[in-house]
C-alpha cells in the first residue's frame, strides 16, 4: 500500500473520530487542512500572479509601468500599521470603483433583466401560472412598508410557501451533497485502503 | 409507546452508524437501482455531441479539494466525453484548490483516450481575480495565459496558439462547488453571448436552475447524481454509478429517520396536552 493512502485513511479517520466526540486527533487533522489549504493558496498565488505578473516584468524585463501595480498592492499592506492604515483606502478604492464599474452593468443583464425576461412568461400553461403566481406572492411576503393584514396577509402567506418549498428542495440538494461526500470517503476507505471493494 | 420514547432518547451515534451502514453495505453488495437521466443533463451530453470533431472546448475548475466526491465523477464523464469526440480540451481553474486537482483529472482521462498534451488538450493554470480573469479571456486568451500550467509559451502549443477568444470557443463548462458559474454567466455569457454550461455540486444546483430556465445556461450536472446519469449517456459506467445505489439507500435511512422522529414529536406532545 502506498505511503499517501495510509496517510489519507488516517486523516479520514480522525476526521471521522469527531462523530463520537471532540478529539486531539480531530484537531490535528483540522489544523493540518487549514495550513495546508493556506499554504497551498499562497505558493499557487506567488508562482502564478506575483512572479509573472510582477517580480519578472519588474526585474527582468526592466518595464517600470508594473511599479504602479505593485505599489497599490504594497499600500494594502500598511493595515498592519495603525499609523499608516489611511494609505491602503487608496488601493481599496481602487478596486472597489473598478470592480463596481464592471460588475453592475453584467449583473443587471445576467442576474436581473435576462431572469425577468424569462419570468414574463405566458399564462396559458400551468407551468406559467405558476411561475406569476410564485414571483407575485414571493415580492408581496418581502414588501414590508405595509402591515401584512388581510388580503395583503393572505397573499404574502402563499409567497411563504413558495419560499418553504424551495428551501426544501434546496436542503434536499444539501442533504445529497453531504451524502455524496461520505460515499467518496467510504469508496475510498473500503477500496483504495481495505480493499473490500473495487 | 415505550418504543417512540426511545427513540425520543436515542444517542445520536447509533444515528451516525446507521447512515453509515446505509452507505457502506451498497457499496460492498451492489443492489443495481435504476437511474433515469435528466433533460438538462441531456442538455450538456446534447450540447457536446453536437460540437464538430476539433472544436475546443473550455473547461474551467472552479472548486476546492473538499468538493472532490463530488466533483471528479462529472468531471471526469464530460471530459471523457469531450476526448471521446475528438475536441480539444482546454483547462483552467479560477480557485487555487482546484488547480493541482483539474491538471490530475484532465492529464488522466487524456491518457485513456490516448491524446497528446499540447497537441489535444492543455492546462492553462490558475488566474486569481477571477471576473478580470473571465472578462480579459472575451479579448485575449494569450494574454490572460501567456504560459500554461507547465510553464510552455501559449504561443507555440498548436491546441490554443490559433485561439484568441471566446468567438473561437463554442462551449465553457464550468465545473464549480460554489457560485463561480454566476460569474461565467454574467461576463462571458451576458458580455460575450458565449454558450455555458456548469457541473456542478448539489448543494449549488438549485441556485441555477432560474438561469436554465432562462437560456443563460445551456445544460445542468448536479452533483454525484448528475455524474451518474452522464455516464449512463456516455455508456461508460464510473465513480457516479457506483455510488448511486449507497445515495439511494442513504436517503431512505434519513427519510425513516425523519419520519420516526416527526411522529415520536406529535405523540410526544399529544401526550403533554
Amino acid at each position: 500500500m502506498e505511503i499517501g493512502t495510509l496517510i489519507a485513511a488516517f486523516l479520514t479517520l480522525c476526521i471521522f473520530s469527531f462523530l463520537y466526540k471532540d478529539n486531539p486527533f480531530y484537531k490535528f487533522a483540522e489544523y493540518l487542512l487549514v495550513g495546508i489549504s493556506v499554504g497551498y493558496f499562497l505558493v499557487t498565488a506567488i508562482n502564478t500572479t506575483v512572479m509573472p505578473k510582477l517580480i519578472l516584468p519588474l526585474f527582468r524585463q526592466g518595464n517600470l509601468v508594473y511599479l504602479i501595480p505593485g505599489l497599490l498592492g504594497f499600500l494594502m499592506f500598511t493595515r498592519f500599521s495603525p499609523k499608516l492604515s489611511w494609505l491602503s483606502r487608496i488601493s481599496l478604492a481602487l478596486v472597489i470603483g473598478a470592480g463596481a464599474g464592471v460588475s453592475i452593468p453584467a449583473v443587471m443583464q445576467a442576474q436581473i433583466m435576462a431572469q425577468m425576461k424569462a419570468s414574463m412568461v405566458s399564462l396559458v400553461s400551468i407551468n406559467g401560472i405558476i411561475i406569476i403566481l410564485a414571483i407575485s406572492t414571493t415580492l408581496i411576503y418581502f414588501f414590508f412598508s405595509k402591515e401584512h393584514k388581510g388580503w395583503f396577509g393572505g397573499t404574502a402567506k402563499i409567497g411563504i410557501w413558495f419560499l418553504m418549498v424551495f428551501f426544501g428542495a434546496t436542503f434536499g440538494y444539501t442533504v445529497m451533497s453531504r451524502v455524496s461526500l461520505l460515499i467518496g470517503r467510504m469508496q475510498f476507505l473500503l477500496g483504495d485502503f481495505l480493499g473490500i471493494i473495487k | 409507546m415505550k418504543l417512540f420514547e426511545h427513540i425520543k432518547d436515542i444517542n445520536k451515534r447509533v444515528i451516525f452508524v446507521l447512515i453509515a451502514l446505509a452507505v457502506a453495505i451498497p457499496l460492498i453488495f451492489k443492489i443495481g437501482l435504476p437511474s433515469k437521466v435528466t433533460k438538462e443533463v441531456k442538455q450538456v451530453y446534447q450540447e457536446i455531441d453536437a460540437l464538430e470533431q476539433g472544436s475546443p472546448v473550455l473547461v474551467s475548475f472552479d472548486h476546492e479539494a473538499s468538493s472532490l466526491p463530488e466533483i471528479q465523477p462529472m468531471a471526469e464523464a464530460i471530459l471523457r466525453h469531450c476526448f471521446s469526440k475528438d475536441l480539444k480540451v482546454l483547462g483552467l481553474a479560477l480557485l487555487a484548490e482546484g488547480t493541482a486537482i483539474g491538471d490530475e483529472i484532465m492529464r488522466e482521462v487524456a491518457e485513456e483516450y490516448g491524446k497528446e498534451y499540447g497537441q489535444d488538450y492543455v492546462f492553462l493554470g490558475f488566474r486569481p481575480q477571477y471576473i478580470a480573469a473571465i472578462l480579459g479571456m472575451g479579448e485575449d486568451i494569450h494574454r490572460v495565459f501567456p504560459e500554461d500550467y507547465r510553464g510552455n509559451s501559449t504561443d507555440e502549443l498548436a491546441v490554443i496558439k490559433d485561439l484568441n477568444n471566446y468567438e473561437d470557443i463554442p462551449l465553457i463548462i464550468s465545473v464549480a462547488d460554489g457560485d463561480m458559474p454566476t460569474y461565467w454567466i454574467s461576463f462571458a455569457g451576458a458580455r460575450y453571448h458565449q454558450s455555458i454550461a456548469t457541473a456542478v455540486t448539489a448543494v449549488m444546483a438549485t441556485s441555477f436552475y432560474p438561469f436554465l430556465d432562462s437560456g443563460q445556461l445551456v445544460g445542468l450536472v448536479g452533483g454525484l447524481k448528475g455524474a451518474a446519469e452522464y455516464e449512463t449517456l456516455i455508456q461508460k459506467p464510473g465513480m457516479g454509478s457506483k455510488g448511486m445505489d449507497a445515495q439511494s439507500m442513504a436517503h431512505l435511512m434519513i427519510l425513516v429517520l425523519f419520519l420516526l422522529g416527526n411522529v415520536t414529536f406529535f405523540m410526544g406532545r399529544k401526550k403533554k396536552t
